[in-house]
């Protein structure tokens, strides 16, 4: 599965009013959820002095950066300078966005403007994020019976039961991976939970399944 | 290779009181190892390829590794009757020291960083005031500053910077206040409790290095220090921890 889109985070993980950290191709991004739902994802970088907008917070539709308070909208316009509030902002004062769109439960973001959908994780249950020490490569190497290229799918044996899931893969500027596992079937998400740190474990210390 | 007016400039290396009583301090000066310590009566500081000088000011040690283009700047506070030094310890913090002296500079953050201290919500306007830089001292100065603060001490607080590397620096947060009553083990936490609210944005402002491209960051009236600042080191050549050109 080819696609122009990476998972960011599961969707309920970033619930409204949440800004977290994440990274698309080695860029390092903010990806936040507005009060009313709307979601948003910007390079990781307030435009005045380089802050983490990370480390911002959100209120109501806007988010706002820690060092001085400069709130931006979510078309990524710079609406407040705190320091002088009765200056319009220039419009050049903007953020550097990504298209960040929610599907199955997975957020999901690409460059701006890209017109293809993201992967359709039909029938698949999001059950959570972990982060593993190794590369992409290693833990697709781990799981030989899975098939993808960012989204490795199909069954594994866990005790003798076949569990059908999928694992997003999200490779970090780090070196790390962002691993998101889905079930097909959401009774199978506490085995397979354990399934995947178990996985984590083999692909940090290099063991192959 | 880093140029002469960097080297010729005076920086902080060690608290002149933990070598006088024979601490001896392995440390960094602009990427390259020194050694801090009490020879005799005499703090030397000795780097690879020979001693460097070296000079006791405001608490510190202080070490040119070139040759000294002026004595070091004076800090009229501290010898300011009445005032009360206060040794806060020592911080490393993962940035570029020209960031860390250009967070110093700033006040429009206090309401954000330092909320309910040294700034407030909805006290967040930042007045116009003056910068120049004073060319017989060779000195940045923002004066008129005026500024809504809930708590701050009336005190003179900023912080010494060590270069470690271009990307590492030892701040010691600095005050000289008048106040005979608090107690040092009060002022202490304080201090730290604001600079480490500092280290968190130090930290993490992207890139490290400090930017000198004007297109790489965008700031406002209320930068006019950092402006200053930024102008400052550049014409002077002091660019090590800066960025020239965007990456």
């Amino acid at each position: 599965m080819k696609t122009d889109w990476h998972a960011a985070a599961l969707a309920r993980d970033v619930p409204p009013k949440v800004v977290v950290a994440a990274q698309f191709d080695g860029v390092e991004l903010a990806v936040w959820r507005s009060a009313s739902g709307k979601l948003s994802a910007w390079k990781d970088r307030c435009p005045h002095r380089g802050m983490r907008l990370s480390h911002g917070f959100v209120r109501g539709e806007t988010l706002s950066c820690i060092y001085h308070g400069w709130v931006y909208g979510t078309s990524g316009a710079c609406q407040h300078i705190p320091a002088h509030p009765d200056l319009t902002p220039p419009s050049a004062i903007r953020a550097d966005a990504y298209d960040c769109i929610e599907a199955g439960g997975v957020i999901w973001l690409a460059p701006l403007g890209t017109a293809s959908a993201p992967p359709d994780l039909a029938g698949l249950t999001p059950v959570r994020t972990i982060f593993v020490n190794a590369s992409a490569a290693q833990l697709s190497a781990a799981v030989p019976n899975l098939r993808g290229d960012h989204a490795l799918r199909g069954s594994v044996d866990m005790g003798g039961a076949a569990v059908e899931l999928c694992l997003l893969l999200q490779p970090r500027a780090s070196g790390g991976v962002a691993v998101h596992l889905l079930c097909a079937d959401q009774a199978d998400r506490i085995r397979a939970s354990r399934w995947l740190e178990n996985l984590r474990r083999m692909a940090e210390e290099g063991i192959a399944a | 290779m880093i140029s002469a007016s960097v080297l010729n400039e005076w920086y902080p290396v060690a608290m002149a009181s933990q070598i006088r009583a024979g601490k001896t301090r392995e440390t960094l000066l602009l990427g390259q190892p020194i050694t801090v310590t009490l020879t005799g009566d005499a703090v030397t500081v000795q780097g690879k390829s020979g001693p460097l000088h070296v000079c006791e000011h405001y608490g510190h040690v202080w070490a040119c590794p070139g040759t000294p283009a002026h004595d070091l700047f004076p800090i009229p506070e501290a010898a300011q009757p009445g005032r009360r030094l206060v040794d806060v310890g020592v911080v490393r913090v993962k940035c570029s020291p020209l960031r860390a002296v250009e967070n110093f500079l700033d006040i429009a953050h206090f309401p954000f960083i330092h909320t309910d201290v040294l700034g407030a919500e909805p006290h967040t306007e930042v007045n116009r005031y003056e910068v120049a830089i004073r060319e017989e001292s060779d000195e940045v100065w923002a004066t008129k500053v005026t500024f809504y603060q809930p708590q701050a001490a009336k005190s003179a607080a900023g912080g010494i910077v060590q270069p470690l590397t271009e990307e590492l620096c030892d701040v010691w947060p600095w005050m000289a206040l008048f106040d005979d009553t608090t107690p040092q083990a009060e002022l202490i936490a304080f201090q730290q409790m604001i600079f480490l609210q500092d280290r968190s944005i130090l930290e993490n402002q992207i890139p490290r290095l400090l930017p000198l491209d004007p297109g790489m960051e965008i700031p406002t009236q209320a930068d006019l220090t950092s402006i200053a600042y930024r102008r400052w080191l550049k014409r002077r050549g002091l660019t090590y921890g800066a960025q020239m050109v965007a990456a």
